[in-house]
């Protein structure tokens, strides 16, 4: 059976001939993920919204107290999330490459998103499922000549190898300095677009009754989508983030006194309850915390607690009552848990997990990619 | 039988870096809802020089896997111990099964790739999987009907030149007693043999039984009162065979006399004949009585051999020697004038002969049925007389039930040799030649074969049937409870061996070194009615029902 990378040779092989290359110690390196990408993620695409001085929620909640309790809804009485969606991310880094007084590295990574459908039994399946391999490349005045990047357009490529230029601005990469990062989060851009690929392709099937949770923030869905979800009541989907930024403030009032971080807010959730809803970016997003775990479970107060986003395209605020169902199933997802796979394990969602652990699995392993990384001798 | 059944996939194959498929075994997990169990025969598809073969395997053990990395973690999926709880989403597991190659169509044995379709066998492939498409057809012998989990059911051929010789020989059955399994199926197998054998070939089989338990095989020749159920009746039929008792006219029945010249037997058939032991006859066996007394120095082995020359050969010393009664008070052992022991005889002092006497007297006097007789009635017959005019198509079934040990030693040896002799030396006074093939079927055998360092006549008796039995044309039909507690050159010679269920202690033991660890925990669940069956023509034992017997059993 040929190396399923083998159309990376001719790629590879061209760089060889054109740069001087210095390999990656053992032919390739793969870049760790940062633990808390999600929480970086959230600080980039939540720039802005750093204080939180608005309620999304009808009727109005009462300040004096913010929390409610949402008591878990199980499958069984309510089946209201039937898609998960979880992206994957795996790079590598496989060389340094120069060409005149330019170096820059040469990335490669692997992304891909999985959907899966919950059935009437509780049993998941693969619902669709989208991957690729990419080659990421700086472009411009910090990369590969335009000569040598025509000649690398020019190079037949299967349809789920891409040449990407991570100099191209996007608001992920853009908050990068280091082109390596900068290759790193380009990827995750990628990676999102896999995942916005297969929200569309629930579309049809999300109805008031069948949901959909993303797995992370909704703010990295590009506008266009947005604009299709304004001509519908509900897109029928939230974002789930386990990790999240730990820095706003929640303003209630004109007083100081009125003023409260998120590490206070969320000491004082009790389990099986949910915050208010707040507004962020202009009202399009509506979000709250949920407490999936008692905190005497767990080591730290801010474990055990999910943030939830939901799209708001009218920029209406989100009744009570929706919100309050939303949380309550969720509340009936902290079982089963991925406790001991998933450091995360404590707000981890278990159908997301599998949906991880779907793309993981499909992912070419290190020893495929290295039966393919051979640059040419000097 | 469903056909759709037959042929629908149950999952696939599956290697891992930690749990590679091999020459030998490979592992594949089962689609959901999909029920396998241990012993069910299964196909997937092989690579071959041309085109595709086939590989079978069996099923060893399953389990079932899951994402969970410890318990630890279930337990905290279940919201730290809360029983009622029910998730919204099943833990991800699978049940893996793992399987023993049986073969391969073409003879290829590499190890299957992962991600292969996997079936259950249907009846054909089953029988490639055992090899028993290789067998000629007039060799198949039905020795059990293999069910497999889908319904699907095979007849288990063994090979009748693995069975009766000349390739191979020698039957042995192993398995907890209670659940009266091993005897039947040793009859079950004893009538398939002599019904799937043509009649010309059939007179030329002669078979010796030992009844050794109750009135068991003392009705082989009625049909059962009760008569049999439906199911047992299907089970007859689907393995080819009349379900139906031996032929009245062919068997022959032996029962020992009693204390008063009755025969001594849990049932008494009828026609039968009754054999005693008379001193005359039984003079060159009395090594056989002696089979479980300690001899360290062959003292006792000395004045055994020295009566038994003195009485063949009329020496002067046993003159008045014709009865156990002259033996034990008459010269040359005792001195009836002075009523005293002798002090010496042949070189043999008098506290040995002491022994000797003493032994004797209560083997013979005082701790005996009465088949031990000074003389012989007209009707008593000498059990080796009779033996040695054994025909083919005849069935011979001695009883041994009622029997002290020491007699059942005496009995089950005597058969021995005289069927030895028979075979290896036929009588000149013959009218027709000794039978082609004697079956020879005896339970308890750890009695007569016990494992051990030293080797009693009685045991090395059984090892010549064993070792030399095959070329002379005696085959061994043998049981116990334990295969650990006999001789292993006796089951090592055996070609088919039938495990019933058995404690795991038992299985253990390096006796049963043949089958794998899966293969012997299943051992230990085997039910009523179900053996195991492992032959030389099989690559891996398989389990097989058998129907009941369709002749008179006595209760217990």
């Amino acid at each position: 059976m040929p190396n399923p990378l083998s159309p990376i040779v001719p790629i590879l092989d061209l760089l060889g001939r054109e740069l001087k290359i210095l390999p990656a110690t053992g032919g390739a390196v793969e870049d760790l993920q940062h633990p808390d990408q999600e929480e970086i993620e959230d600080v980039v695409m939540t720039r802005g919204d750093e204080q939180i001085a608005a309620f999304s929620e009808t009727p109005e909640p009462d300040v004096s107290n913010i929390y409610k309790p949402t008591p878990p809804l199980f499958r069984q009485e309510k089946h209201l999330f039937r898609f998960f969606i979880d992206g994957s991310i795996r790079s590598y880094f496989l060389a340094t490459g120069i060409e005149g007084t330019r170096s820059f590295p040469i990335e490669l990574a692997q992304v891909g998103a999985t959907v899966v459908r919950r059935e009437d039994t509780g049993q998941v399946n693969v619902y669709s499922h989208k991957q690729k391999v990419l080659l990421l490349l700086p472009k411009q005045n910090q990369g590969i000549s335009d000569t040598l990047w025509d000649k690398l357009r020019k190079i037949g490529k299967p349809d789920f190898l891409e040449i990407i230029d991570f100099t191209l601005p996007d608001a992920l990469s853009d908050a990068k300095r280091d082109p390596r990062d900068k290759a790193g989060a380009k990827a995750r851009s990628e990676m999102h677009k896999l995942e916005i690929e297969l929200i569309e392709s629930t579309d049809t099937a999300r109805n008031e009754d069948t949901w959909l949770i993303l797995d992370g923030s909704v703010k990295f869905v590009e506008e266009d989508i947005w604009e299709s979800w304004k001509s519908r009541s509900s897109p029928h989907l939230i974002g789930v983030a386990k990790s999240f930024r730990k820095d706003p403030m929640f303003q209630f009032g004109q007083r100081p006194s009125q003023r409260k971080d998120i590490t206070g807010i969320l000491a004082g959730l009790p389990h099986a309850h949910r915050t208010a809803a707040f507004s962020a970016d202009g009202g399009k997003i509506a979000f709250w915390y949920v407490r999936l775990r008692e905190q005497k479970e767990l080591d730290y107060p801010l474990m055990g607690v999910v943030k939830v986003e939901i799209p708001r395209p009218d920029l209406s605020p989100v009744p009570a009552e929706l919100a309050d169902l939303i949380s309550r199933v969720l509340v009936a997802e902290r079982n089963v848990t991925p406790y001991g796979l998933d450091h995360r394990w404590h707000c981890s969602l278990y159908p997301t997990h599998i949906a991880e652990q779907v793309i993981k699995n499909r992912f070419y392993s290190k020893d495929v990619l290295m039966g393919c990384i051979k640059w040419p001798k000097p | 039988m469903n056909e759709a059944k037959q042929v629908e996939a149950i999952g696939k194959t599956s290697a891992t870096d930690r749990d590679p498929n091999t020459s030998d075994k490979f592992s594949f997990w089962l689609a959901p809802g999909v029920i396998v169990n241990p012993f069910d025969i299964v196909q997937v598809e092989q690579v071959s020089h041309e085109g595709k073969s086939e590989t079978f395997g069996l099923v060893t053990i399953l389990e079932h896997r899951t994402d969970s990395p410890t318990h630890l973690a279930n337990f905290i999926s279940s919201d730290f111990g809360e029983l009622a709880e029910e998730p919204n989403t099943p833990r991800q597991g699978t049940t893996v099964a793992n399987a023993n190659v049986l073969s391969n169509s073409k003879d290829i044995y590499m190890p299957v790739s992962s991600d292969k379709v996997v079936n259950f066998a249907d009846e054909p492939r089953i029988q490639v999987a055992l090899g028993i498409d290789t067998m000629e057809t007039a060799d198949r012998i039905p020795a059990g009907l293999i069910m497999m989990s889908n319904g699907v059911a095979a007849v288990a051929y063994v090979d009748r030149r693995y069975v009766l010789g000349p390739e191979s020989a020698h039957v042995n059955i192993t398995g907890i007693s209670g659940l009266a399994t091993k005897t039947s199926y040793a009859m079950f197998l004893i009538q398939s043999i002599l019904q799937k054998t043509p009649q010309e070939e059939r007179d030329k089989i002669a078979v010796i039984i030992l009844n050794v338990k109750h009135g068991d095989l003392l009705q082989i020749d009625q049909r059962p009162e009760r008569g049999l159920s439906v199911e047992e009746m299907e089970l007859w039929e689907r393995l080819g065979l009349e379900p139906k008792p031996f032929d009245s006219d062919k068997v022959h029945y032996f029962l020992p006399r009693g204390r008063d010249g009755l025969p001594n037997c849990f049932y008494e058939p009828s026609p039968h004949n009754v054999y005693a032991y008379d001193l005359e006859n039984t003079a060159d066996k009395l090594d056989l009585l002696f089979a479980q007394v300690p001899d360290t120095y062959f003292t006792q082995e000395s004045i055994i051999s020295e009566i038994r020359e003195g009485i063949k050969n009329r020496e002067p010393d046993f003159r008045n020697v014709h009865s156990w009664d002259n033996l034990l008070n008459e010269k040359p052992l005792f001195d009836p004038q002075t009523h005293s022991a002798i002090r010496e005889w042949r070189g043999i002092k008098g506290s040995s002969i002491g022994v000797f006497r003493r032994h004797i007297r209560r083997m013979i006097k005082t701790t005996q049925s009465g088949v031990f007789v000074d003389g012989l009635h007209a009707h008593e017959k000498v059990l080796s007389d009779e033996i040695l005019k054994i025909r083919g198509g005849h069935v011979y079934v001695v009883d041994i039930a009622r029997l002290y040990e020491h007699e059942q030693m005496l009995v089950f040896g005597d058969l021995l040799r005289t069927i030895y002799k028979l075979k290896a030396e036929p009588p000149e006074d013959r009218e027709t030649s000794p039978p082609e093939k004697i079956i020879f079927f005896v339970d308890e055998l750890n009695k007569y074969a016990p494992k051990g360092e030293r080797t009693a006549p009685l045991t090395q008796n059984v090892l010549e049937i064993a070792e030399r039995g095959r070329s002379l044309g005696v085959i061994l039909v043998s049981a116990q409870q334990f295969m650990s507690a006999v001789h292993p050159r006796v089951t090592g010679n055996c070609a088919t061996k039938i495990i019933g269920r058995s404690g795991s202690a038992e299985v253990m033991s390096t006796d049963y070194g043949f089958l794998d660890k899966e293969i012997k925990s299943n051992v230990t669940r085997l039910s009523k009615g179900e053996l195991l069956l492992s032959h030389a023509v099989y690559r891996q034992p398989v389990k097989i029902r058998f129907p009941r017997p369709a002749y008179q059993q006595q209760e217990a």
